[in-house]
């Protein structure tokens, strides 16, 4: 699963869906959002709670657990999959039957209704979803709480599980972003993941989406250090995937995650799996061909062409709201947290709840530290970096002085990066004097980031230090 | 010196104290039971409850103050069970096992730490078979076995007048035997040995016979052949404790004067003081003061220990039993001090000795900001265990903290042990030392008790160095003699004596530097000797030595509570081995590390830790942030855990790791 975006040059799907509910501030709105470039006029982490304007959909099918997986899916098993029209699999219309219900009885947040800007639908498997059930969830989600004009829809997509003609149909309803589950170049790698498809399939995959006319905007996943994954395999994953020329490409970095069969058969940094100098010298190797074939590393494990960054990731990294739909995902409305059960039983009840009106949020909703650290971890993760102006604002410029002095050796290091405001990069010896002088602090100094690859590389490590500031 | 000895006495003494704190609150839920209990029959003479006009029915002639001295393991504590049993003073049965061993930590280690004293009414049945068979005050003063705790032993011993010898029939005279022996013959004790376990398939008793023939010249004769276990030839016991030990020598119609035993802290009463009563009577509301501290105080309440606290409002000449008078803190109630009629001037009762503090180490806090936490548990334990010396102490690695004297080895781990079992303490503690003294060119001597406190690079030329040493009584069966020497001469002993106490056994004893046996040359020694060696060790003097101060240095950075006094000759090795156990234990960080050892400023040994290449978290997480977010939180707190020196951080292991390096091989 994974959330990606749209281009901020919105191409218009091909059957425009007519915008519901579209009120003055909307277009307002709007026009800001599409005029933006991410990194000349970046929203602040705010701290009143606006409206969302993004809504992640899960759909969690797919036809078999990948081997490193530990997200909520349903494997159908391996019967082929419903590449036509023909008898829906029940358990995906129950499913789409209570997101409906869940969607229906999901309060705006907004009475004035602030459109959607973006919908991500994720997985699982999404594109084995009978495009039909795509569109009753797409027009419930615009009837409830409308569609913004150019909203960024999006979909996960793995190889093998659709043909020209389905891509075709779910364009048509509205999709215009995809998000390719290719993971890797390699049959050995992608027997070895238990992924559902060979590389014949990814193929197939690349050429249905280059050849799609109202398919502009398209993402493909990679996974690095992988189980016998050689330098030269992913050098080769990285060639294919410029060759195919996506507008986006998300890295990731594997996980061995407990309760998963890799959990099972492997320890991180022991043989088969790469020892962390060579994941490290992975990332690095991605970083630098992406980076020299024209991608922007602007999120740790996100590349993308010029204009093209998920605009639905960057809600989360911005810290802004969004709603959420469907097993297991997360939602953050009026600053409160939300994950749905992860349970189908579990989760049908909470929808029943839902209904009823009989459901409590019980979670405590987010005070100022945790904001702040919100805040830092998500906005590190960004080559944006962290605006210390609109922290100091929200946060005080205490904090903000103790978070600079805390990264104060890495800024000489180089693992972070200050900025002054037109992000330009200062010399450690300015920064420092910047900070020693407390009371004018943030005179040449406007933005930290971590450094890429480096500091990137060691994100968890100068992040904790954050945390250890913000909430010792 | 008295290093040694002293190691020994704290390491008792301390427990002890330990033990008989611990007693005290459960005592005060046995009494009743023991009251109403129907074994404390009339043929034992007194009823749970004990008058002050039953006790004067106890003249000397009638009192036997005795102890049980073993080698751990050879059946003390059984056979203190049994002896209370038999006399009806617990109920078969009832109670726990090792009555007297009250400390978690002693019954977990199978040793005495404190002294525990029990008083039980005895008819001399064997003498005369009737009704008016004489009876009998036995005070059973129970001592820790511990080298340690010698100094506490000599003590208790002394207001004793016999003592049991117990030895395994098995196993036959082992280290602790023969060093508390000597204590006993020492303190001029009828000793009546007593060959225990004799159940055993494989006991030899007339091996054990001829051992104390050979070693203590004790005719094989007198030797008591029992099984507390079965019972077999327990009921020679008593009868020989009394026909054999005299009875207490004091002088009935003198003012009092009596021997503190030991003492411990109640949060209700105070402090309670075992003592002998040496010479006259000791009534409640009498004045008594301290000859040590020339402090008065009024008898509050007295007792004997039946076996819990029992008030009879007197003790008698000769007697043994407790004492409440208001002394408010176990540093006031000191081993071994005569406590005597106020106003009236006596002879202070023979072998007083301040505690001496033999090993140093520093207590800190394991999170940082429990320092107070900290310093509350040491204080209530320190009531109860006057013999630690603590004073505070700060170090850049690990923030504010205490410097601990104890008077030996098993003194410390008692103490730590105790620290974390009864109070919740969780400790760091330093490489352990012992009180060096570094004489200086311009004439100048210091003690070092820390060795941080010792300067690195002094500006002045050490003229000499001392350093403490002991006599180490080793017995093993003879295969093991070579290894043995192998050790002892690698911790630069010097062999003594080397002898056979019997046709496989060799007692060797060596002259050790203290600093070498605190780590973990009994660990050592027991493993090369497939766990048959015993070991023990009295103080000795100090001796001359070519010491240096070794520095541990992370980054350039001098970690204080790293550093270490070590043998010129071996500070090569210990440095290498400390760095490379850092190395292990120090994670990497996201810069280079390296790790020193120096003398001075000489650099002797390097280890170079690289830079951390990742930790990141490249994972696709949708909109679910909270599982990331724990992460991260998870990792802010394992950074939070870890002591830093400049901008290294060191967990918490690692210390505790290079305890065990230090001084081996």
């Amino acid at each position: 699963m994974h959330r990606l975006a749209i281009p901020l040059v919105s191409h218009l799907p091909s059957r425009k869906p007519a915008p519901i509910r579209r009120r003055p501030q909307d277009a307002r709105r709007h026009a800001s959002s599409t005029a933006a470039t991410y990194s000349s006029t970046p929203p602040s982490p705010s701290l009143s709670p606006l409206p969302p304007a993004s809504a992640y959909v899960h759909l969690p099918f797919c036809r078999k657990r990948c081997h490193y997986c530990d997200f909520p899916i349903v494997a159908l098993g391996s019967a082929a999959p419903p590449r036509g029209q023909g008898a829906d699999d029940p358990r995906i219309v129950d499913y789409v039957r209570l997101l409906l219900r869940e969607v229906a009885a999901t309060r705006p947040v907004s009475d004035d209704g602030v459109p959607l800007e973006t919908v991500f639908f994720g997985g699982g498997t999404p594109s084995l979803v009978p495009p039909r059930l795509v569109a009753a969830v797409l027009d419930a989600l615009r009837g409830r709480f409308g569609l913004s004009a150019c909203p960024e829809v999006s979909i996960e997509m793995d190889p093998g599980t659709f043909d020209a003609a389905r891509l075709a149909e779910l364009v048509g309803v509205g999709v215009n972003r995809v998000s390719l589950g290719v993971q890797a170049f390699q049959e050995d790698l992608l027997r070895a993941c238990g992924r559902a498809h060979g590389v014949k399939e990814v193929h197939e995959a690349l050429g249905i989406l280059t050849s799609c006319e109202g398919l502009q905007n398209w993402s493909m996943d990679l996974i690095s250090s992988l189980p016998n994954q050689t330098q030269e395999m992913w050098e080769e994953s990285l060639r294919c995937t410029v060759d195919a020329r996506p507008t986006h490409v998300s890295v990731y970095d594997l996980q061995i995650e407990q309760g998963t069969k890799f959990g099972q058969m492997y320890t991180p940094g022991v043989f088969p799996l790469p020892s962390d100098t060579e994941s490290a010298s992975f990332y690095k190797i991605a970083s630098k061909h992406l980076s020299e074939a024209g991608y922007n590393h602007y999120e740790i494990s996100s590349y993308c062409k010029p204009g093209y960054e998920c605009k639905h990731n960057l809600t989360y990294w911005q810290n802004r709201p969004f709603y959420a739909f469907g097993l297991g995902s997360a939602s953050y409305i009026n600053g409160v947290r939300y994950s749905r059960p992860k349970r189908m039983k579990e989760y049908a009840e909470w929808v029943q709840e839902l209904e009823d009106g009989r459901w409590i949020h019980k979670c405590r909703s987010s005070d100022m530290k945790d904001l702040a650290m919100d805040v830092v971890m998500l906005s590190l993760r960004t080559a944006r970096g962290l605006d210390l102006q609109s922290f100091s604002k929200s946060f005080g410029k205490s904090l903000t002085l103790s978070l600079c002095n805390v990264f104060k050796p890495f800024v000489e290091s180089g693992l972070v990066i200050a900025m002054d405001s037109k992000r330009r990069a200062l010399p450690h010896i300015d920064f420092e004097l910047d900070l020693q002088n407390e009371g004018d602090f943030g005179s040449r100094v406007a933005f930290i980031r971590l450094s890429d690859p480096e500091g990137f590389l060691l994100s968890n490590e100068l992040i904790s230090l954050a945390f250890g500031i913000i909430s010792p | 010196m008295a290093g040694a000895a002293a190691l020994r006495r704290s390491a008792r003494r301390i427990s002890r104290h330990l033990a008989a704190a611990s007693s005290f609150s459960r005592s005060a839920l046995q009494q009743p039971e023991r009251l109403l209990s129907s074994q404390a029959s009339p043929e034992h003479g007194v009823r749970g409850a004990v008058s002050g006009s039953e006790l004067a029915l106890y003249p000397p002639e009638r009192v036997r103050n005795f102890s049980i001295i073993a080698h751990v393991d050879h059946g003390k504590s059984t056979l203190a069970d049994r002896l209370l049993e038999l006399t009806g003073t617990i109920q078969k049965g009832h109670g726990q096992p090792q009555y007297l061993d009250k400390l978690q930590v002693e019954r977990e280690r199978g040793i005495t730490v404190k002294a525990q004293t029990a008083t039980m009414f005895y008819r001399h049945t064997t003498a005369s078979q009737d009704s008016d068979a004489p009876r009998y005050l036995l005070n059973l003063i129970d001592t820790p076995g511990h080298v340690d705790f010698s100094y506490e032993v000599s003590r208790s011993l002394a207001a004793c007048q016999g003592a049991l010898l117990v030895v395994d029939a098995a196993q036959g005279v082992q280290a602790q035997t023969i060093a508390n022996f000597y204590l006993a013959f020492e303190s001029n004790l009828s000793i009546i040995p007593v060959i225990n376990k004799i159940d055993q398939p494989t006991a030899d008793p007339d091996n054990v016979k001829e051992q104390l023939k050979r070693l203590f010249d004790i005719d094989p004769s007198e030797a008591l052949l029992t099984s507390a276990k079965t019972g077999k030839g327990l009921e020679q016991v008593l009868p020989a404790v009394i026909d054999r030990i005299p009875s207490p020598p004091g002088k009935c119609d003198s003012p009092v004067r009596m021997l503190l035993l030991d003492s411990y802290y109640d949060e209700y009463k105070g402090v309670i003081c075992h003592v002998a009563v040496v010479d006259g009577a000791l009534r409640k509301g009498d004045k008594i003061a301290s000859a040590a501290t020339g402090r008065a105080y009024e008898v509050l309440d007295v007792g004997i220990m039946h076996p819990e606290l029992t008030p009879t409002g007197v003790l008698y000449t000769g007697q043994v039993g407790y004492v409440i008078s208001g002394m408010r803190s176990t540093k006031e109630a000191r081993i071994g001090d005569t406590l005597h009629q106020a106003k009236s001037t006596v002879e202070p009762l023979p072998g007083f000795k301040p505690a001496k503090h033999m090993v140093f180490s520093g207590l800190y806090p394991a999170d940082g900001s429990d320092f107070e936490a900290l310093s509350h548990a040491i204080e209530k334990l320190t009531c109860n265990d006057a013999s630690v010396s603590v004073t505070k102490e700060t170090s850049n690695a690990l923030g504010m903290g205490f410097r601990c004297g104890f008077l030996g080895l098993l003194h410390m781990d008692v103490f730590h042990q105790r620290l974390e079992q009864e109070y919740g303490a969780q400790v760091i503690s330093t490489i352990p030392t012992v009180p060096y003294i570094f004489e200086y060119g311009d004439g100048s001597k210091i003690q070092v008790e820390n060795p941080a406190a010792l300067a690195s690079n002094p500006g002045k030329r050490v003229a000499a160095c001392w350093e403490p040493t002991v006599i180490a009584t080793i017995i093993i069966p003879s295969e093991y003699v070579g290894p043995v020497i192998m050790l002892c001469s690698e911790r630069r002993g010097e062999q003594l004596e080397y002898t056979f106490i019997d046709a496989q056994r060799a007692l060797l004893k060596y002259r050790l530097p203290l600093k070498e046996i605190i780590v973990d040359f009994y660990n050592e020694l027991k493993g090369i000797t497939s766990g048959y060696a015993t070991f023990d060790y009295e103080d000795s003097e100090y001796q001359q030595s070519d010491l240096v101060k070794l520095d541990i240095l992370l980054n350039g950075q001098p970690v204080d509570a790293m550093a270490t006094i070590v043998h010129n000759q071996k500070a090569q090795r210990v440095g290498k081995e400390l760095v490379e156990k850092l190395k292990k234990f120090i994670e990497r960080q996201m810069f280079e590390i390296t790790i020193q050892a120096a003398i001075g400023s000489k650099i002797i040994a390097r280890e170079t830790l690289s830079a951390m290449r990742k930790n990141v978290l490249a994972k696709c997480y949708g909109g679910d942030i909270t599982r990331k977010k724990k992460l991260l939180e998870k990792q802010k707190e394992g950074k939070k855990r870890m002591k830093r020196v400049g901008s290294v951080d060191i967990p918490q292991e690692a210390f505790h790791e290079l305890l065990k390096v230090s001084n081996s091989k």
